[in-house]
């Protein structure tokens, strides 16, 4: 209501507006012109200045206030995006509002008849008759248009790193993506790209790459290379608004076609506006079949297309763009071979022009299959880097080199210089906004946490994926880490009231008195009873710097948050059939987004569709073949990458499962691991080692609550006749669990290379081997048989788990408890003094003395 | 490491209780003593001497019957069957292998339980002598042994349900295992007595008997010895290549200048003038070009031309040509099921046949759709009241069916047995014949 009044009050310069028909040149028109220009070549103080200028002339005007604040942001050094993001949220919103109000004032929610102009011609009628819509479309006139304020708050939260942010505003964007101007379309296409491509989703990635292939029609526009500058675009769509026909030479013939099939169609229509003759009008509808039939292709393949002359990046560069994003694409969904093919094609493009970014790629590709030492021979080809940004990412990426070579210190070298030449990134002055985005301090901080995990340093680690959940925090795999430090710091003793493994399995003697007198009294070394109380009682307890404590209580609470973020995204994907990456999907504000989703992905769909229509209808001879293969390599990358997320998920629910079982044994939760064990029985495709972790766990839990015999039961899964334990998996079991993705994407791909784990690597594998794990077992059939009274049957258990684990301290321990249960006291003192993990304490309290 | 069972004033207490045996004190008297000090953790103690009492040569005789006589006395203001260590107490008195008066002092000492009064009638006289003249006046022929059997019976009233702990540790046994440090062929037991005597010599593989005991009172713990069980730790979960991150350099995306600012806005006015018009009447030849044209030259402009989908029958019925390309350009448009959705409910006519018609050439339209305005042809054919109005309109749909027929629109197969009854129904008109051989072709 107030765009009225306040229309009305600045009235004149409004005729002025109106007035462009008569040719004379507003004052606001021709303003503006000298602020885009002054936007274009970079002078933003001036800019501001003429945009003050207009803003008293154009009150309240959306689009004078949003480019006020954007030339403001770039004046003051890019200095304060989240101020930016704040005044261009109130601009859209603004917008909205005006739109949606003058669109009131007409009687609906149509978005056509509510212009200004139109209102002052007179022609109330038109707006009378131009009610009813949808006024659920987003779709605003020029006048009330929030595209550009929407594409640049996504800009915003792109540079910020809030891809789930930026995918939020770019979404309803690109569903109605048709009437938006092609400039602006095509940034928000490439940033969608970007974006989803963050976000890991394989699906929406192909679907706007494809987009982008079909509607920017990179094929045959090659002639259209000529003028690509902003200068050219801005005159070009200024020119747009006025009726002279100024685009290409395609638009030009095809509408003089057009016209042509319209001449040709026209007079049998003219005739049937007359009476009668049946037969004629039959032969119309057969001839403008036939006239329509030829003239198809030509109006849908200029519909589709978007003409090419507004571009702001010339065809080529477009062109290597889209082969650069589909690159990348390959290799997120680790379609490794085509990958290949593609990088050399996009490297082909790039001759004479700048390579860098192919030969990245090239080095991404290698790393994935393996190929470490060309990587780093092609990433040192690759970049400058005397550049911080750059700096910054070619360590990394050589820290996972090496980390994959299994040099963790190596690999700590590169991430800590990484990380330098990050900080001093942000102290580059003047500051843009590709500095913030640029900034992957914290990507690369979760690296570092990985690589302290591997070299043993929990606490250090902790610390990074802490840093690093700031971004990642809805990913299941970082709580999984975060709980593995924990456990790697209590099994080290470094949580409070805990003691090291080491000292855990060590058996402790005090030897009282001298002489006939000596007694040996074994402590309960092993127990694990302290741990519980001092863990349970600081729960939360932050730590001097504001980090949590580890603890095994936060190891319980990450593990269930990481299958809480697991089920969620199973239970999406499995919902909307079609897979996205749910660990970066909005589950916070539940309904609502899940309804703006459906849609999507609804709207999605019916691009896709079109798309192929249009690829089969429109330029069919030039892409044709070319495309058919294109868009079967995609649909099978994406297949293939939802069947390696599909693993993935089940690998990391396993380990989740197996975690906490193990956990809630350690805090003494009984049920609870119980529960959590079963259901890791109940995986489907579990692998070995983790069904022998989930018997393992499950017997125990019984045992511990007083159900001996079904735990017997667990642990006789194992047991084959004559009461021996199988081997509960194989060595290969091992080998495969550990190198399993690189395995399977050999064979996917085909790559004759095979990966050969380095010595080092192997170290990584910090588990029982089979013959260990078969110990286990016997021993724990014997701590069953023996709480059951059956000690002759443990006996023989023990025997055998000793052979196979002679330096088992609990094993030793059930072995002493039988022998004393059946009065062997001697063989019980031989055992004790023949264990290795035996540490004999003298008494050292003298009493006596003191009373 | 594990938890000391007694602290340290409890370890003090039972050694100079321990001590205080042997001398020629009442057991009553050193019973009573000991448990005026209230600070006593009475079941730690208890347990800390039935665990020594069930080493048989670390306490001496008279140690013994004042543990026993603890043991009892803890307990003894609650129904025997309270008492912890009542059946420890039990096994004693039954355990052949003890000396006959101790397990007479423990029959006594079951005897007389719940007996409160008795005491206060003097009646525990055999509390009232010390330890050993208690022994050294005992007379094994004035005492019978009960069966054990019968003293469960007696003492222990219904079957003690166990206390829920956990296996892992009730199952525990007492983890002190005597380790003679003697030299070969020696037997530990022999210099039993030797060793009690005070000022003896010390000999090889002797020591102090009372620095042991105070030693393991200093260490008993309340947990015993029990099975142990492997519990492994999980494996770290394998980081693959893709968990650790590549960085590529971002693209630039930099922030837009609106151009729509103070823009004209007067786009396409025209056209939106000229479409207000079609939906009223035929255009004039040349408005309809002018149309066509303008809608050619920018392809947004569609958007802008102030069809909306409510209007679209006005359209079509005025000017089915400008409306074939309106929809057209719309194909890509996120609204174009709901401009097809009101084309279909439309009334037939001829121009909503030849928009539909020469949509199909144009674009491909949904299957969906096709196959619901055939139905809805075919239906409205039959409704029609005025025969020679549905003559017709059966001639026209028959015309518009062959069309989509040859051009391969359709399917006939889908829409088979709906298409062959219409022809069938009209057979009387010369172009459903017509159609109805087309049909007998294909098939």
């Amino acid at each position: 209501m107030d765009s009225r009044d306040s229309s009305s009050s600045s009235a004149p310069n409004r005729d002025g507006a109106a007035a462009d028909d008569d040719g004379v040149l507003s004052v606001t028109a021709a303003l503006a012109k000298d602020a885009a220009l002054y936007f274009q070549s970079r002078k933003f103080a001036e800019c501001v200045d003429v945009l003050n200028q207009l803003k008293p002339k154009k009150e309240d005007d959306p689009k004078v206030l949003h480019n006020i604040a954007i030339a403001e942001f770039f004046r003051d050094g890019c200095s304060d995006p989240k101020k930016l993001l704040e005044v261009l949220n109130n601009v859209k919103k603004r917008s909205e509002e005006l739109a949606h109000a003058s669109g009131e004032q007409v009687e609906s929610g149509n978005n056509v008849g509510n212009k200004g102009s139109s209102g002052s011609k007179g022609s109330g009628t038109i707006t009378q008759q131009f009610s009813g819509s949808n006024s659920a479309s987003i779709i605003y006139t020029d006048e009330f248009d929030t595209s550009v304020a929407a594409l640049n708050i996504a800009v915003i939260w792109f540079h910020l790193h809030e891809y789930a942010k930026a995918l939020s505003v770019l979404e309803p964007l690109y569903q109605s993506i048709e009437p938006i101007d092609e400039t602006t379309a095509l940034h928000i296409c490439l940033l969608l790209l970007d974006v989803v491509l963050a976000c890991h989703d394989a699906s929406k990635s192909a679907d706007v790459l494809n987009y982008l292939e079909k509607a920017f029609g990179v094929g045959n526009v090659s002639q259209g290379d000529n003028g690509n500058m902003v200068a050219q675009q801005s005159t070009s769509l200024v020119g747009k608004s006025s009726s002279v026909p100024s685009s290409s030479l395609v638009s030009d013939t095809s509408s003089s076609d057009l016209a042509a099939s319209v001449n040709a169609s026209e007079n049998p229509l003219s005739r049937t506006l007359s009476e009668d003759p049946l037969d004629e009008m039959f032969s119309t509808l057969d001839i403008g079949g036939q006239n329509l039939a030829r003239s198809a292709g030509l109006t849908s393949a200029n519909d589709l297309p978007r003409t090419t002359v507004d571009r702001s990046i010339s065809g080529v560069d477009l062109k290597l763009k889209l082969q650069l994003y589909k690159v990348q694409f390959l290799l997120l969904t680790r379609n490794v071979k085509i990958a290949k093919r593609e990088v050399k094609l996009a490297m082909n493009i790039a001759r004479g022009r700048d390579s860098s970014m192919a030969l990245l790629l090239k080095a991404q590709l290698e790393y994935a299959r393996g190929n470490h030492r060309k990587a780093i021979k092609l990433l040192m080809a690759s970049s400058n880097r005397a550049d911080a940004a750059i700096s910054s990412m070619f360590n990394n990426n050589l820290g996972c080199i090496y980390y994959q070579l299994g040099k963790y210190h190596t690999s700590a070298v590169f991430f800590s210089k990484a990380l330098s030449s990050c900080s001093s990134l942000q102290k580059e002055k003047p500051l843009k906004l590709l500095t913030f985005s640029q900034d992957k301090s914290l990507v690369i901080t979760y690296n570092c946490g990985l690589q302290y995990l591997a070299c043993g340093k929990p606490i250090l680690a902790a610390r990074c994926f802490q840093k690093a959940s700031l971004i990642f925090y809805k990913r299941p795999l970082l709580w999984l880490r975060l709980a593995e430090c924990c456990l790697m710091a209590a099994e080290k003793g470094l949580v409070k009231g805990s003691c090291a493994s080491s000292d855990r399995s060590e058996i402790r003697v005090n030897v009282i008195g001298k002489g006939r007198w000596r007694q040996l009294l074994i402590e309960e070394g092993i127990s694990r009873n302290g741990l519980v109380d001092s863990s349970e009682k600081d729960d939360w307890a932050l730590g001097i710097d504001g980090q949590p404590k580890l603890s095994l209580s936060l190891a319980r609470q990450c593990l269930y948050d990481a299958l809480h973020l697991l089920n969620c995204s199973e239970w999406s994907n499995s919902k909307s059939a079609l897979p996205s990456n749910a660990s970066l999907e909005e589950n916070e504000d539940g309904a609502s987004s899940k309804n703006s989703n459906h849609k999507n992905l609804s709207g999605i769909d019916s691009k896709a569709s079109t798309m192929s229509v249009g690829l089969v209808n429109s330029n069919g001879d030039v892409k044709e073949p070319k495309g058919g293969t294109n868009q079967e390599i995609i649909q099978n990358s994406i297949s293939y990458y939802e069947g390696i997320c599909r693993r993935e998920n089940q690998m990391i629910k396993q380990a989740l499962l197996a975690n906490l079982a193990y956990v809630e044994l350690e805090l003494e939760n009984p049920l609870k691991a119980l529960s959590a064990a079963r259901s890791l029985l109940e995986l489907p495709g579990c692998s070995r080692i983790y069904i022998f972790l989930g018997h393992v766990y499950v017997a125990e839990a019984l045992c511990l609550l007083n159900k001996p015999k079904e735990a017997a039961e667990h642990l006789s899964f194992y047991l084959s006749e004559g009461n021996n334990v199988e081997l509960p998996f194989g060595q290969e079991d091992c080998e495969q669990w550990r190198v399993e993705k690189p395995v399977d994407c050999e064979e996917s791909t085909g790559a004759a290379s095979a990966k050969n784990p380095s010595p080092e690597g192997l170290v990584d594998f910090m588990f029982l081997n089979p013959e260990e794990a078969r110990g286990t077992l016997y021993a724990n059939l014997a701590a069953v048989s023996a709480i059951q009274g059956e000690l002759e049957r443990a006996h023989h258990f023990l025997r055998q788990a000793l052979s196979l684990v002679p330096n088992s301290s609990e094993a030793t321990m059930t072995a002493i408890y039988v022998d004393l249960m059946l009065g062997k006291s001697q063989d019980a003192l031989s055992k004790l003094k023949r264990c290795s993990h035996v540490r004999f304490l003298p008494s050292s309290l003298q009493l006596n003395k003191s009373s | 490491m594990g938890k000391k069972m007694l602290n340290f004033e409890e370890q003090c207490q039972i050694v100079n209780m321990l001590k205080s045996s042997s001398e020629q004190k009442s057991i009553e008297e050193t019973v009573t003593e000991f448990f005026n000090n209230s600070k006593l953790r009475h079941f730690n103690v208890c347990y800390s001497l039935a665990l020594l009492l069930q080493d048989k040569i670390m306490l001496s005789s008279t140690e013994r019957l004042v543990a026993c006589a603890i043991l009892h006395r803890s307990y003894s203001s609650q129904k025997s069957a309270a008492n912890p260590f009542i059946s420890f107490l039990v096994n004693a008195a039954c355990d052949d292998g003890a000396e006959k008066y101790e397990r007479a002092f423990v029959l006594h000492l079951l005897s007389n339980s719940n007996k409160e009064l008795l005491i206060f009638a003097g009646v525990y006289h055999f509390l009232k002598q010390s330890a050993s003249d208690y022994i050294n006046n005992f007379d094994p022929s004035s005492q019978t042994f009960p069966q054990q059997e019968q003293l469960q019976q007696q003492y222990f009233e219904k079957v003690h349900p166990e206390p829920y702990s956990c296996l892992l540790k009730n199952t525990a046994v007492k983890n002190v295992l005597a380790d003679p440090d003697l030299p070969c062929g020696c037997d530990a037991n022999s210099a039993d007595l030797d060793l009690l005597q005070p000022g003896a010599k010390p000999k090889l593989g002797s020591g102090d008997r009372d620095e042991a005991l105070s030693g393991l009172i200093a260490n008993l713990s309340l947990e015993g010895l029990a099975p142990h069980w492997i519990r492994p730790v999980p494996p770290r979960f394998p980081v693959d290549e893709k968990e650790l991150v590549w960085l590529n350099p971002d693209n630039n995306h930099e922030l837009q200048w609106d151009q729509g600012m103070c823009a004209d806005t007067s786009r396409g006015a025209a056209v939106r003038d000229l479409i207000a018009k079609a939906l009223k009447g035929p255009l004039a030849p040349n408005q309809q070009e002018q149309v066509l044209v303008e809608l050619a030259n920018d392809p947004k402009l569609v958007y802008h031309c102030g069809l909306t989908p409510r209007k679209l029958p006005e359209l079509v019925e005025n000017n089915p040509l400008i409306a074939v390309e309106v929809l057209t350009k719309l194909i890509n448009s996120p609204e174009i099921s709901d401009y097809f959705t009101v084309l279909v409910n439309m009334d037939m006519s001829l121009h909503s046949m030849e928009v539909v018609n020469r949509l199909t050439t144009a674009v491909e339209l949904p299957k969906e759709f096709v196959r619901m305005y055939i139905t809805n042809c075919i239906s409205s054919c039959e409704n029609i009241k005025d025969k020679y109005m549905q003559n017709r309109l059966v001639r026209l749909v028959c015309v518009f069916l062959q069309s989509l027929i040859r051009n391969r629109i359709i399917d006939v197969k889908d829409l088979f047995i709906e298409v062959q009854a219409f022809c069938i129904e009209f057979s009387r008109i010369r172009e459903a014949a017509g159609l109805f051989r087309l049909l007998k072709t294909l098939e």
